[in-house]
Order: structure tokens, then sequence, then C-alpha cells
């Protein structure tokens, strides 16, 4: 799986997750990026057609961007990928918004466990809803 | 000039030239286009390799036929254009690509269909067996020239036999101009705020102002000009018929992206949530609406996603 996780506030969660010793599956690759409203629809895509099975966005809880709108961006951006990804015949649960502060490892290692287990349900991509 | 699976519309595309129609057909030899003269395609086996000059194709590659066709072409041609956006990103017809191949079968010949020859028939009279998805036309064969267009705009078609005829651009030029459309689009563009979606038939735009600021999913932000905007400036959205401009990668993913960003409902935050997702509930089939002519050229089934991914892990 893909994690892009803005520096500010789920970057420093995930961080934080470390420097706390929290235990939590290790499946993710993590890109870092300035914001969740700087993820292109088309990074979360090239992400899956490279062998990802899922990919997690990590921005920060409304109200908190750093760039004061760039997580409503990415949350609107995600809500309509998941609608095509739908319509190819690609689950929907593989694309993951999550809002992390920066003090929320906790919350940060619950939601890699959680998604890690939901992908382990959904399965491989390959021979997705399409056949 | 040869059509593949194709509406006809970019064989009759030509006209659009007028006059200038004339001058070009005085400087080339048609061998072979089934629309116009009477060659068959035992006249194009028995030439030499490379004895055409230029093939022209139109159309989505859909059938064995069509990729045969299509590769007995490139033998024969010194140049292959794909000529309109079928040829180019699979187009329209690819849209088909949502449903496997047998649930298309069934759906209009009933469950069980196979192509068999007609009574009395030999084996090679049935009907060419259907390829597994609709495929534009570089997934067969090299393609040394674009034309886009849904059909190509005669701006565009001049500009291509301009080159053809006289100085070749270099391999894998497009006959199209790189700015997006809303460059050669006189409608003025306000501060971007989408308050609301709506399809073509739902108003009556305003002749002055930008289609997108209307709400009307326009994708000229992202597809090539060429057409000097001719759809937005008849009142009708961009569907995106030229193509990506070189930057724009995925056209369809490029313009969900800017049109996620435009959506407004109210104050922007978590209490406007729902009615945003409501703004954006209102765009009916959005792979038809984003990837309407690009589907096969950017997605391929079974797994829609592998089209141009390289190996998998196979882990979550």
């Amino acid at each position: 799986m893909v994690a892009f996780l803005c520096r500010w506030c789920a970057g420093a969660g995930a961080d934080l997750a470390g420097t706390s010793r929290l235990q939590y599956p290790p499946n993710a690759i993590p890109i870092r990026v300035n914001c969740s409203g700087r993820v292109e629809p088309s990074w979360v895509v090239d992400a899956l057609r490279s062998g990802a099975d899922g990919v997690l966005i990590g921005g920060c809880h409304p109200g908190d961007c750093h760039y004061v709108v760039g997580n409503y961006k990415a949350r609107r951006r995600v809500y309509l990928l998941r609608k095509v990804l739908e319509e190819l015949g690609v689950e929907p649960e593989r694309v993951r918004l999550e809002w992390v502060s920066a003090t929320e490892g906790a919350r940060f290692a619950r939601v890699m466990t959680e998604f890690v287990k939901e992908l382990r349900r959904l399965g491989p991509l390959q021979g997705n809803g399409q056949g | 000039m040869y059509w593949t699976g194709s509406c006809g519309g970019c064989d009759v595309s030509f006209l659009e030239l007028g006059a200038a129609l004339l001058d070009v057909l005085s400087k080339v030899e048609i061998v072979f286009w089934p629309a116009l003269v009477d060659a068959k395609r035992a006249d194009v086996e028995a030439l030499p390799a490379g004895a055409i000059d230029v093939a022209l194709i139109n159309g989505t590659l859909r059938t064995e036929e069509n990729r045969e066709m299509a590769e007995l072409l490139r033998e024969k041609s010194k140049l292959i254009v794909a000529y309109g956006a079928c040829a180019h990103l699979g187009g329209i017809p690819g849209l088909a690509n949502l449903s496997q191949r047998e649930e298309i079968l069934a759906a209009v010949f009933g469950d069980g269909f196979r192509p068999t020859p007609p009574p009395g028939g030999s084996p090679e009279d049935a009907p060419p067996e259907l390829l597994a998805e609709a495929l534009p036309l570089s997934a067969a064969v090299r393609v040394d020239y674009v034309v886009p267009g849904c059909p190509p705009p005669p701006g565009l078609i001049s500009r291509a036999f301009d080159a053809l005829l006289g100085e070749l651009p270099p391999t894998g030029h497009v006959f199209a101009p790189e700015k997006a459309l809303c460059e050669e689009c006189p409608r003025t563009k306000e501060e971007r705020r989408l308050t609301q979606v709506v399809r073509p038939h739902e108003v009556l735009p305003d002749p002055e102002k930008c289609l997108l600021d209307q709400g009307m999913i326009c994708l000229g932000p992202v597809t090539r000009g060429g057409c000097d905007a001719a759809c937005p400036k008849a009142g009708m959205p961009c569907t995106g018929c030229l193509g990506p401009t070189p930057n724009a990668g995925d056209q369809g993913l490029a313009m969900l992206s800017a049109l996620a960003s435009l959506v407004r409902a109210g104050e922007e935050g978590e209490a406007a949530f729902a009615s945003e997702d409501k703004v954006l509930d209102a765009i009916v089939d959005p792979v038809g609406t984003f990837h309407k002519y690009a589907l096969p050229a950017t997605w391929r089934v079974p797994s829609p996603l592998r089209g141009g991914g390289s190996g998998r892990g196979g882990r979550p």
C-alpha cells in the first residue's frame, strides 16, 4: 500500500507513532507531501497501477490544514475518484482518506491496522471487479 | 484511408476542407479507401511492402479483422497516421470497455452467441471475433502521427496535409496545438467556484461567460486546442475529443482533480461536506464524462488499472 501523508499533520502523526514505538502493520510505503490537497488523483491511480492494493491519503483534521483548505480539496477529489474507480470495477474502499493530527500517533497506528485488515479482506487488486 | 471500428464521421470530415480538398486530391493518388474507391483487401495485399506513402486509419480497433488490417497497412505503408479520436485514444466506442466482451455480446445477441458463418457459407465467411477490449491504433501497430478530434477539425486536417505533403515533423507528432482549448475560447472566465453541476440540456447558457463557471463540465482546461473552441462557442461544453494537452497526463483524472477543487457549497468546512458531495453527485456517469474518448488509451480490461503499469507486489 502507498500512504501519501501531509507533512504537517498525518506525517507528523506517523513519526509520533514511530517514536512512541507503537506497533502497526509495516505494509505502507509512506510518501510525504506538503499537503493532502497536493495529491493528484493520477498519483493514486499510478500507485494502484504500479502494484499497490490500496492508497491512504492522510491529511489534517477539518479546520487544521496548514494551507487552510487543502484537506477539503483532497476530500472532494477522493469522493469523486472513488466514484470513478467504482465505475471501472475497482473497489472504492481501496482509496481511503483519513484525518490524523500531529499528536495522534495512536490514531495513525489504528488507521494503518484497520486499512491493512480491509485490504486483506479485499485481496490483491489483480482480478478486481471486472473479473 | 481505412476505417476500423468507426462511425464514418472521420471519412466525411475531409469535406469540411471545402475547395482546399481539390488541391489536396490533385497531389495524391488514392490506392485504398473503402468509403470512396473500389479497392479490396486483396489489392492491398498484392502491393509490395512500403508501397503506400501514407495510410490514414480512423476508428477503434474492435475486431480481429481491424487488427489484421492495421497490421497489413503498417507493412504496406511508409507512414501510419492515427486519424481521429478513436484511432488516437480509443474514442467513444472505447467506453464499451466498461463491460466485458461476453456481456456485450450477450446483451446485443443473447446468451451463448458465437460468430458463425451464414447458412451454406464457409468458415471464413463468419463475422470476425471481437477483441477482448476496444483499443487505440497504437496498441496494435507503430503510429507515426496523430490527427486528433471527433472528427478532426478542418484546421488540423489542413495542417496535417501540409506537413505530409511538405516537410515532415518528428515521429510521434500530434497535429494540434499544445495549449489548452481555454486559450482559444472567447468566453470570459471569472473566479471559479462551482456551486452546481448541470448538464447541457438543463440550462440555457449565458452567451459570454465561461461554461465551467456556469456549472457545465467543460474539459477545456485539460484538452488540446485546435478546434477554435467550436463547441464552447456554440454553447456546448468541451468533451475532450482532441485529447489531453501534453502536460495534462491522464486527461480525465486531471479534469476530475480540477473540478473537485472548484466545487463549493457555501463556506468550506466540515459543515459543507454533505452539500459538496451532493453537488458532485450530480455528475452522471463520471467515467463517461471524464474519459469520454480516452478510456482505452488510459485504462485496460479485465483489470483496468493494469494498463500502463509495471509489475506488482501482490501484498497489501
